[in-house]
C-alpha cells in the first residue's frame, strides 16, 4: 500500500492519500485569505477517507512564515523593516464513511498569530473557520494499477464533493475583536464544489483537483468591535486548481515513503459592498508544495511533512501575502 | 458518552460562541454626545501631534486651518492597506484638493523605518505620520484600514474601515 499526502497553502490545504488497495484523499479546503498578521484568518481542510475505510483522524501543525506580499498590481513588496510575522495553526479533522460511496468530514483549526514589528508586538489566538465536507466516490473499486493492460486501467478515481466553510473564527465583523491582530477567520459562509481526480500507476501518482467556491452575502453592522452603519458585503467567488505528481518507494517492511510535488493556483474574484463591486478586494496566489509522507505497513498510520512555497517575485500573486508554510501531520485511519 | 457525541458537543459549543454565524443588519450605533471629545462620528476630534517621515512636526488642529477637512488612514503596510491606499490615491485624492490626506503608520516604530517602508511600498508622494507609540491609534480606536474624516470645524465625520472608498468619497463630498 502506498500513501501520499500533500499540503497546500495558507489559504487552502490539500491532502491526498493513496493506498495500494485503498485510496483516500484529503482535499481542498478553503480558507481564509487574508490570513494572519495584517488581515487575519486560519485555515482548515477537508479530509477524504480512503476507500473501504470507515473513520479517519488527522491532526496537523502548521507554521506559516510571512515574507512580504504582492500588491494589487502583482508587484512583490517587502514587509516593513524589522517585522517578523508568523502564524501557527493546529488543525484537527475527523472523517466518517456514511455509505460505501459516501463520506463526510469536519475540520477545526485553532490559530495563533504572532506578529512583531519594530514598533509593535502582538500575540493572539482563537478558533479558526471550520469546514464540513460531503464526498461521493464515483467508483466502486480501487483504481490503482501496477500495469496498464487495457484502456480501463487508465481510469482515474473521481471524487465529487461539496464543502461548507463556517465563520467560526474571529472576524473583523464579529464581537470580541478590537483590532486586526485578533483575526482568525473571514466571517463568511462559503460553499465549494470540489472535483478530485486521482490516478496511481505504481509507483507514480497523479492528481488533479479543482474547486469553485461561492461566498454568501452577509450583513455587517460592526467592524473591529465598533458599530457602524449597516451594509451588505460579499466576498468574490473562488477558483482553485492543483496538479501533483508523486513517487512512492516501498521499504523493507512494506512500509512506504512517498514524495510529492504539487503546483496550485488560487484566485478570488472581486467582492461587492451593497451590491457594488469592491475594487480593493480579490486576490491570487500560485505556489508549490513538496511533501514527504511515511506510512506504516498496515497503512493505518501516516506521518508527513511538507513545505509550501510561493516565489517572492512579481506576478506570482496579487493582493495577498507571500508565505512559506511548514507542516507536520499525523493521520490515523480505521478500517 | 461516545466519541461522536463528544465531537457533536464540541462542535455545538464552537458554533454558539460565534456571532458571525448569525450576522445582524441592525443599526446598533450608540447615541453620541456631540459636546464631548472622542473618536465617534459627531464627537469633537481629539487633537494630536506627530512627526512625518521627513521629520516635520504635524499638529492636527493646525492642519485643519484653511482646509475643508483631513483624512487619516491607518496602515501597517499590508496587502489590504496597499489596496486601499492605492485606490485612495488614484480615485479619491484628486477629487478633493482642499482636503489633507495623512497615512498613519503605527507599526514601524521610528521615523527612519517608517520612511523606508513608505518608499519601498511606493508612497513617497503621500504624507506619512509616524505614530510610534500608537497614541493616535488608541485615541481614534483605530486598526488596520481605519479611515477617519475630520471636518474643518474639528468634528469627526467618519471613523470606519475604508472598504471600497465609497463611504469616504461620500463623506468628503458632504463637507462644507
Amino acid at each position: 500500500m502506498l500513501l501520499n499526502v500533500a499540503y497546500f497553502s495558507s489559504s487552502s490545504c490539500f491532502k491526498q492519500v493513496t493506498c495500494g488497495l485503498v485510496i483516500g484523499a484529503a482535499l481542498f479546503l478553503s480558507p481564509p485569505l487574508y490570513a494572519a498578521s495584517c488581515c487575519g484568518g486560519g485555515s482548515a481542510s477537508s479530509l477524504v477517507l480512503p476507500k473501504f475505510f470507515t473513520q479517519m483522524f488527522a491532526g496537523s501543525f502548521n507554521f506559516e512564515q510571512y515574507d512580504g506580499f504582492w500588491n494589487t498590481d502583482g508587484i512583490y513588496t517587502e514587509d516593513p523593516p524589522g517585522s517578523d510575522l508568523n502564524q501557527y495553526r493546529l488543525n484537527l479533522g475527523y472523517g466518517h464513511r456514511l455509505a460505501p460511496n459516501w463520506q463526510a468530514s469536519v475540520v477545526a483549526p485553532y490559530v495563533w498569530n504572532n506578529n512583531t514589528y519594530s514598533g509593535l508586538e502582538s500575540n493572539t489566538s482563537g478558533l479558526g473557520d471550520m469546514s464540513l465536507s460531503l464526498w461521493y466516490e464515483t467508483f466502486d473499486q480501487i483504481m490503482c494499477v501496477y500495469d496498464v493492460r487495457e484502456l480501463e486501467d487508465l481510469m482515474p478515481a473521481v471524487y465529487l464533493g461539496t464543502s461548507l466553510t463556517l465563520p467560526t473564527g474571529k472576524s473583523p465583523y464579529g464581537s470580541g475583536v478590537s483590532n486586526s491582530f485578533d483575526i482568525t477567520g473571514r466571517g463568511f459562509y462559503r460553499l465549494d464544489a470540489n472535483l478530485l481526480l486521482d490516478k496511481t500507476i505504481w509507483p507514480w501518482t497523479m492528481i488533479a483537483e479543482f474547486a469553485y467556491g461561492v461566498h454568501l452575502e452577509r450583513p455587517v453592522n460592526q467592524e473591529y468591535g465598533r458599530y457602524v452603519e449597516p451594509y451588505d458585503k460579499q466576498l468574490g467567488n473562488r477558483r482553485f486548481g492543483l496538479i501533483s505528481l508523486g513517487y512512492t518507494a516501498f521499504l523493507e517492511e512494506l512500509d512506504t515513503l512517498t514524495f510529492t510535488l504539487a503546483y496550485s493556483d488560487l484566485k478570488e474574484d472581486l467582492g461587492t459592498i451593497n451590491g457594488a463591486t469592491d475594487p480593493t478586494s480579490g486576490m491570487r496566489k500560485k505556489s508549490f508544495t513538496f511533501t514527504t509522507a511515511y506510512s506504516t505497513p498496515a497503512k493505518d498510520w501516516v506521518v508527513k511533512g511538507s513545505v509550501n512555497h510561493s516565489p517572492a517575485k512579481n506576478d506570482w500573486g496579487r493582493n495577498f501575502p507571500v508565505t512559506n508554510i511548514f507542516a507536520i501531520e499525523l493521520i490515523h485511519v480505521i478500517p | 458518552m461516545s466519541f461522536r457525541s463528544y465531537l457533536l458537543v464540541l462542535f455545538m459549543l464552537a458554533l454558539t460562541g460565534c456571532d458571525d454565524l448569525d450576522p445582524s443588519s441592525e443599526d446598533k450605533r450608540p447615541p453620541v454626545d456631540e459636546t464631548t471629545i472622542g473618536a465617534s462620528v459627531g464627537q469633537i476630534a481629539p487633537d494630536y501631534s506627530l512627526f512625518d517621515t521627513l521629520g516635520n512636526p504635524v499638529t492636527m488642529s493646525a492642519e485643519l486651518t484653511g482646509a475643508s477637512g483631513i483624512v487619516m488612514y491607518y496602515t501597517m503596510w499590508c496587502p489590504i492597506c496597499d489596496s486601499h491606499m492605492s485606490h485612495m490615491r488614484s480615485q479619491i485624492i484628486p477629487d478633493f484638493p482642499n482636503v489633507k490626506f495623512f497615512i498613519i503608520d503605527y507599526v514601524s516604530g521610528t521615523v527612519e523605518l517608517s520612511r523606508e517602508a513608505q518608499l519601498s511600498n511606493g508612497y513617497a508622494d503621500l504624507t506619512v505620520l509616524v505614530d510610534n507609540t500608537q497614541e493616535v491609534l488608541t485615541l481614534y480606536q483605530a486598526t488596520m484600514g481605519t479611515t477617519v474624516v475630520i471636518d474643518g470645524a474639528g468634528t469627526v465625520r467618519m471613523n470606519e474601515d475604508y472598504k471600497d472608498g465609497t463611504k469616504l468619497a461620500g463623506t468628503l463630498a458632504s463637507l462644507p
